[in-house]
């Protein structure tokens, strides 16, 4: 049997047997299940993905079951493994089994563990169809698949009005994306013929400047498909105007942040980009396109996280940010890059969100940064954790020398946007170096305003719950304010504590990957052709070009980096009047950045509203007014006559029966007169 | 022609005695212009030379089931005048009925003045050996032909029989019956018994 | 020799009008105290002319050879399918009878023997191959049926049922006889294939107004609306075994008979009759299902049910094909099954003091004290409303299936809506007799007789039903091959 086959059904295997078994298999046979299935999906995945590593592994397909015959229309169920994948796979079932084992201890007191683990097996399950698929029908059933699992986890605590909201929310931007996404693959089939993934990038180049008429329009095809394709990654991965649902997906539980929409599912527009790369390339406005949101997407993102209190949203904002960079990598033409960066990425995002977890249990649910400060003694191995996550994402390092996971991927994809020379690219350089230092800004404020200063924990209402409970039976009849004001010392008497075992372990396995990823893998990811075999669209001459930036444009990314360290010190440690001070001077500013650019407030007035507005019409008007007065309800009043009447008219009386057969025979009679 | 006058005459008088069947305000009427409907359709009887099924209208129908119904109708107390408030609210949709019916028909025969309409010629079958009376050639078909369903409707009649006993004899407990065989073995010892009475007293039984 | 083949080829008949004289000399011997006994021997006799009867069909027999009489009836396979289905509803209502009857004393030696001579008219009818044929079977039929309804004399609804039935009977009989001598008139013969020669081509007008009376005489017997409105009164009013009776037996000889004079008589002139079965299969579907609403008896639910399912099988007929005559059978059969369950579900519903309970209302939460009965009284309902997988909604498919193969869409499509509002008052029994708060009225014991007769309906309407289709059907193919065969 080959191995792809127990990487991606072991997992569902898993699903299927802790989700129906349920609470009748109890939390720990579920739990151990579902870990247990992925970690041997893991080390499976690290043993495919080793040999692409070395230059010894083929690409192959392995098939697994017809699934339609129809006409021309034929594609079958059928795994491909090649470089693409093999990284892919790796990501998300190591991700994927660190955040089973961090659940357990995170999750520990939840009523409903077996259904957790149940969801995160499916969705890993549901992840890894999506990034072995080997035509666009099976990829769209895994991209399905996982949207289906982040509603049913973002719901997961459904007695949560906000995450019931963001779950549906969630769901409807990507159907938006998704909609974009089918377009793109019912155009491929009636341009190509077929949904197979390697016949149709086969064909791809010979389509180039190929033209078709829609609507009286003339459009290049290849530019319509992957424009159509794009707008399902831009939906699936947060883009610039899709972006709107993964900030409030932040509802779910942190573990499944740290999965899906940080290392998984949100990189699946990228994996989506690259695996169709070649087409991509035969579109040149769409290339453009994809620059141009991605570039943007960094920028914008970048300028909402310096301004959000909830440590998961800067995380989230961040993740969206960080994906903005890896679309432009792609838009530039360095898909090897983009990878690169989505493969670091998961580590450091994925350490992040684990991290803020950690941090979030240890402060009893409190999200809010303003009531963090000086955690660095109380919770230290997270706080290290934090660390190594945070040097990752601002890309710490000395070239030739050592730097963190970021440092590799984020300097490569500026080079190579300098490099490409396009007016576009230099905009997405100075966009991604912009980001890059506010990156640097809201990465230490985090770290700053969590772990340094004194404690502000007397404000948080989560606190003074946890120590009300403590203490409440004491402290009855007395003025909380006075109570908690005894202390002093702003920790309201409350002592975090640092997470358990199965919580700490991920954090550093993910922490070694945040600091040795990018010197590890960067030779492989941006300088060998062999190692992708075909997997990707490879652009020799743009790599060569990117070795010959100026010198400070490899410096650039480092200085705005500092930059920013430097700011986040002076307006969190050195004077922390500076934020207010600043806020006071720039309100507009501060306020459009920290409403997230007005973009919900648009949103519901341009289609939230309108789309109310027209339900509510289609609903009382057509519904109510129409459908169910001329159909159901009209239709059971007729009946309810029609009874009546024949009630009526079932008098009992000879001679009325009587005169009801005469009727019927002379009406009979007169039918068949005429 | 005078075959011909009497059937005007004799069709005329069953519907119109017919109709007055229905019309007449005492029921007795009613009865009497049945039977004299039912004398007019033995009169067409015996134009189309059924003169044994004339007889057998007349025997039966007037003699027997008219006369009957007379009986029932005077003895039985029944509220005529309730019975017509029923006829007289369905009256106006009966008569619109009975309207229809009887264009519908005019058109039909209509059509067969107008030639558009054959009337079947009789197979031959059941036709009765030429000279032999009535009663001889019905009484052939009967026992031959119809023998299947003679004797079925034989059968019905015997049903319409227990019928009639099962919905209304009874058993009643207050009624003596004859027993015969008790009469017969009856001494005139039993039965006579003599006594002395004295004057002024009865005799106790 | 003719003569003594004709005898063989009646020999149910005769069978069952000799035991029914028989028997009634027993009866006037033994009295009402022979009365168990009579109906026993009764049932042997109807066993008897069943298997008298089942080797036409089985032969899958047509053709000259079957004719009797000089062509006056005609015993083929369709008329033995036919006699097959009335002696099993006759046996039905005779092994029913002594334990409803016996309670009120009013057990008579008679009723079986009512009931064999109304099952030998029966008989008569559906071998009909004759105007004279059709009128001497349905009126021995009738007159037997009239009788029976007003059985329990004392019982005023009973009475009232009787007269009833009676008069508007004897109205239905004078459209049959009226039609019958507009028939005559204008074919010149009364036997079936002498009207079917003599009318091919252009029909007149005349012998349309004959072939509209005589339509509306036989949709009286099958209690088609508009010709339905004795059907609630009478099945309500009459002993309950003798409504099961009603709603099985002639039912199944009128329709039979109706199929053989459409066919074999009109058979020239389908678009003629085609157009009139179409409108009185929908009005019945309808006003069945509308009727059936506002009902809180039973019984007379039970008989708008039956107007309803008459609706259905008459869109078999008016496909007008061998395959819609072979669907009707089929659902012929399994309406009986269905019917008599249905009736002896009802005779089962008896409260404490042994009294029937037939308003609705008094069988609420009959799950809770009589499971077993409520799950058989559920299933007949859903059968009835031709829910899948019961074995009801297969006649109803098969009926579908021929009107949509002969061409005719929307009449199965207003048919197949229509039942859903059929569905209705079938769900709103069993809504009451599982959802509402038990009313405990039905508490009473059942008879040893009736558990086995309705153990017996629900296995054939259940899923298992399904394993008799290719028998069922195999044996209805034969019987409307026989009723299409052209000589």
């Amino acid at each position: 049997m080959h191995p792809i086959l127990l990487i991606v059904f072991l997992p569902l295997l898993a699903a299927i047997i802790g989700g129906l078994g349920n609470r009748g298999l109890g939390n720990t046979v579920v739990k151990s299940l579902t870990t247990g299935a992925l970690f041997a999906s893991c080390g499976l995945s690290w043993m495919t993905f080793i040999p692409f590593l070395a230059g010894t592994a083929e690409a192959s397909v392995v098939p697994v079951l017809t699934w339609v015959h129809s006409g021309t229309l034929t594609f079958d169920w059928a795994l491909r493994v090649d470089a693409l994948t093999a990284i892919m796979l790796v990501v998300i079932t190591t991700v994927s089994a660190l955040v089973h084992l961090y659940s357990w201890g995170y999750m520990a007191e939840d009523p409903d563990q077996p259904r957790f683990f149940a969801y995160l097996s499916l969705f890993t399950f549901a992840m890894l169809m999506l990034v072995t698929a080997n035509n666009l029908v099976q990829m769209f059933f895994g991209w399905e698949g996982v949207g289906l699992a982040s509603y049913l986890l973002i719901g997961f605590w459904f007695k949560k009005p906000s995450a019931n909201a963001a779950a549906i929310k969630a769901f409807v931007v990507n159907r938006v994306g998704d909609l974009g996404f089918m377009l793109g693959i019912f155009g491929t089939y009636l341009v190509f013929q077929t949904t197979s993934i390697p016949e149709i990038l086969a064909a791809a180049p010979g389509m180039s400047g190929a033209s078709m008429t829609f609507l009286g329009m003339h459009l290049q095809t290849m530019d319509v498909l992957c424009i159509l394709l794009f707008i399902g990654a831009m939906g699936k991965s947060a883009q610039l105007g899709l972006h709107t649902w993964l900030p409030d997906a932040m509802e779910g539980p942190t573990p499944v942040s740290a999965l899906i929409h940080a290392a998984t599912m949100v990189t699946a527009g990228v994996f989506m980009v690259c695996r169709l790369s070649p087409m991509f390339e035969a579109a040149p406005v769409a290339l453009a396109m994809v620059t141009f949101v991605g570039a943007a997407t960094c920028f914008f993102a970048a300028t909402i996280g310096t301004t959000q209190w909830d440590i998961k949203r800067v995380i989230a904002y961040s993740t969206c940010s960080q994906l903005g960079y890896m679309f432009f990598a792609a838009g530039v033409g360095a898909y090897g890059a983009a990878m690169f960066h989505l493969f670091t990425h998961a580590f450091f995002k994925a350490l992040l969100f684990l991290g803020a977890g950690s941090v979030i249990h240890a402060m009893h649910h409190e999200q809010d940064m303003r009531y963090y400060g000086g955690l660095r003694k109380h919770i230290p191995l997270t706080f290290w954790a934090m660390m190594a996550g945070t040097l990752a994402i601002t890309g710490v390092g000395i070239a030739d020398v050592f730097g963190f996971a970021g440092f590799y991927s984020k300097d490569a994809i500026l080079e190579v946007a300098w490099a490409r020379g396009t007016e576009l690219s230099h905009f997405a350089f100075w966009m991604g170096t912009i980001a890059a230092l506010l990156t640097s800004f809201y990465s230490w404020r985090l770290v700053f305003l969590t772990f340094f200063g004194k404690p502000r924990w007397d404000q948080s209402e989560h606190i003074q719950h946890a120590v009300h409970d403590d203490h409440g039976h004491a402290a009855h009849g007395h003025d909380d304010h006075a109570h908690h004001d005894a202390h002093g010392d702003g920790t309201a008497g409350y002592h975090p504590h640092e997470s358990p075992v199965s919580m700490l372990i991920p954090l550093g396995v993910l922490s070694i990957g945040a600091i040795f990823a990018g010197l590890v893998f960067a030779p492989p990811f941006l300088q060998s052709e062999e190692f992708w075999g075909g997997a990707i669209y490879y652009n020799e001459a743009l790599l060569h070009a990117m070795h010959g930036v100026p010198v400070w444009v490899k410096l650039a990314a480092t200085v705005v980096m500092l930059i920013g360290v430097t700011t986040a010190w002076f307006a969190y440690i050195k004077d922390t009047s500076i934020p207010g001070k600043f806020v006071a001077q720039f309100r507009m500013l501060h306020a459009f950045l920290y409403n997230k650019w007005y973009f919900d407030e648009l949103y519901n007035f341009l289609f939230v509203k309108p789309a109310f507005w027209l339900g509510r019409q289609l609903w009382m008007r057509g519904d109510v007014g129409l459908i169910d007065r001329f159909g159901p309800n009209g239709a059971a009043w007729v009946v309810a006559r029609g009874t009546l009447a024949a009630k009526r008219v079932q008098s009992g009386y000879l001679y009325s029966y009587a005169l009801v057969m005469l009727v019927g025979l002379v009406a009979a009679i007169t039918w068949v007169m005429l | 022609m005078i075959q011909t006058l009497a059937f005007y005459i004799f069709a005329s008088l069953v519907i119109a005695s017919a109709v007055m069947v229905i019309m007449s305000r005492n029921p007795v009427h009613s009865v009497l212009w049945l039977i004299v409907a039912f004398f007019n359709a033995a009169g067409l009887m015996v134009l189309v030379g059924a003169e044994f099924i004339a007889m057998l209208l007349v025997i039966v129908y007037v003699g027997a089931v008219a006369v009957l119904f007379l009986f029932v109708v005077m003895m039985l107390d029944i509220d005529f005048a309730e019975l017509r408030a029923g006829f007289v609210k369905n009256f106006p949709l009966g008569l619109a009925i009975a309207l229809v019916l009887l264009a519908e028909m005019v058109m039909g025969l209509g059509a067969y003045k107008a030639g558009g309409m054959q009337l079947g010629t009789p197979d031959g079958t059941a036709a009765a050996a030429v000279g032999a009376s009535n009663i001889k050639a019905i009484g052939a078909l009967l026992y031959s032909k119809y023998l299947f369903l003679f004797e079925s409707a034989g059968i019905i009649l015997l049903v319409a029989m227990i019928g009639a006993i099962v919905l209304t004899h009874r058993q009643r407990g207050d009624t003596r019956g004859q027993v015969i065989s008790r009469q017969v073995a009856r001494r005139p010892e039993e039965a006579t018994v003599n006594t002395q009475p004295e004057v002024g007293k009865g005799v106790q039984l | 020799m003719e003569f003594q083949a004709s005898l063989a080829l009646v020999a149910p008949e005769l069978v069952l009008s000799l035991s029914g004289l028989a028997l009634l000399l027993a009866a006037a011997w033994g009295g009402d105290k022979a009365s168990r006994l009579i109906s026993i021997l009764a049932v042997a006799a109807l066993v008897g002319a069943g298997f008298l009867a089942a080797p036409a069909l089985c032969n899958g027999a047509s053709g000259p050879d079957t004719l009797a009489f000089g062509g006056q009836v005609k015993v083929d396979a369709f008329a033995a399918f036919a006699k097959l289905l009335i002696y099993l509803a006759a046996a039905a209502s005779l092994i029913v009878a002594p334990a409803f009857f016996e309670r009120v004393k009013a057990m008579r030696a008679e009723y079986p023997v009512l009931v064999l001579f109304a099952a030998m008219g029966m008989g008569i009818m559906v071998s009909a191959a004759d105007l004279v044929t059709l009128y001497i079977g349905l009126e021995l039929n009738s007159l037997a049926a009239y009788v029976l309804a007003a059985f329990l004399r004392t019982d005023e609804r009973s009475a009232e049922a009787g007269l009833k039935y009676f008069v508007l009977g004897a109205l239905a009989s004078g459209f049959l006889l009226y039609g019958m001598s507009l028939t005559y008139g204008f074919a010149g013969t009364t036997s079936f294939a002498g009207i079917h020669a003599a009318l091919a081509g252009d029909m007149s007008k005349g012998a349309l107004f004959g072939l509209v009376f005589v339509l509306s005489g036989l949709a009286f017997k099958i209690s088609a609306a508009p010709f339905h409105m004795w059907t609630p009164d009478v099945y309500e009013g009459a002993p309950t075994p003798v409504t099961t009776f009603f709603a099985s037996a002639p039912k199944v000889a009128a329709m039979a008979l109706t199929m053989r004079v459409v066919v074999d008589a009109f058979g020239a002139q389908v678009q003629a009759w085609q157009q009139i079965v179409m409108i009185v299969a929908l009005v019945s579907i309808v006003v069945g299902a509308l009727g059936a609403i506002g009902q809180d008896n039973i019984k007379r639910l039970m008989a708008y049910s039956s107007i309803n399912n008459v609706g259905f099988i008459l869109i078999g007929l008016a496909a007008a094909t061998q395959q819609g005559a072979s669907a009707m059978l089929v659902y012929l059969a399994i309406y009986v099954a269905m019917t008599i369950g249905g009736f002896v579900a009802i005779l089962m519903l008896k409260d404490a003091n042994g009294e029937p309970v037939e308003q609705i209302a008094q069988i609420a939460g009959l799950s809770s004290h009589r499971k077993v009965l409520a799950v058989c009284l559920a299933m007949i309902m859903f059968s009835l409303a031709g829910i899948p997988p019961l074995f009801g909604f297969w006649g109803k498919f098969l009926v579908f299936q021929a009107a949509v193969q002969a061409g005719m869409v929307p009449l199965a499509a207003i048919g197949i809506a229509a039942s859903v509002i059929g569905a209705f008052y079938y769900l709103k029994v069993v809504k009451v007799m599982y959802f509402d708060e038990p009313a405990n009225v039905a508490v009473g014991k059942s008879d040893w007789a009736h558990q086995a007769l309705l153990a017996i309906c629900a296995i054939f309407i259940s899923p298992l039903g399904y394993l008799l289709t290719g028998w069922l059907g195999g044996m209805a193919d034969k019987a409307a091959a026989a009723l299409y065969f052209v000589g």
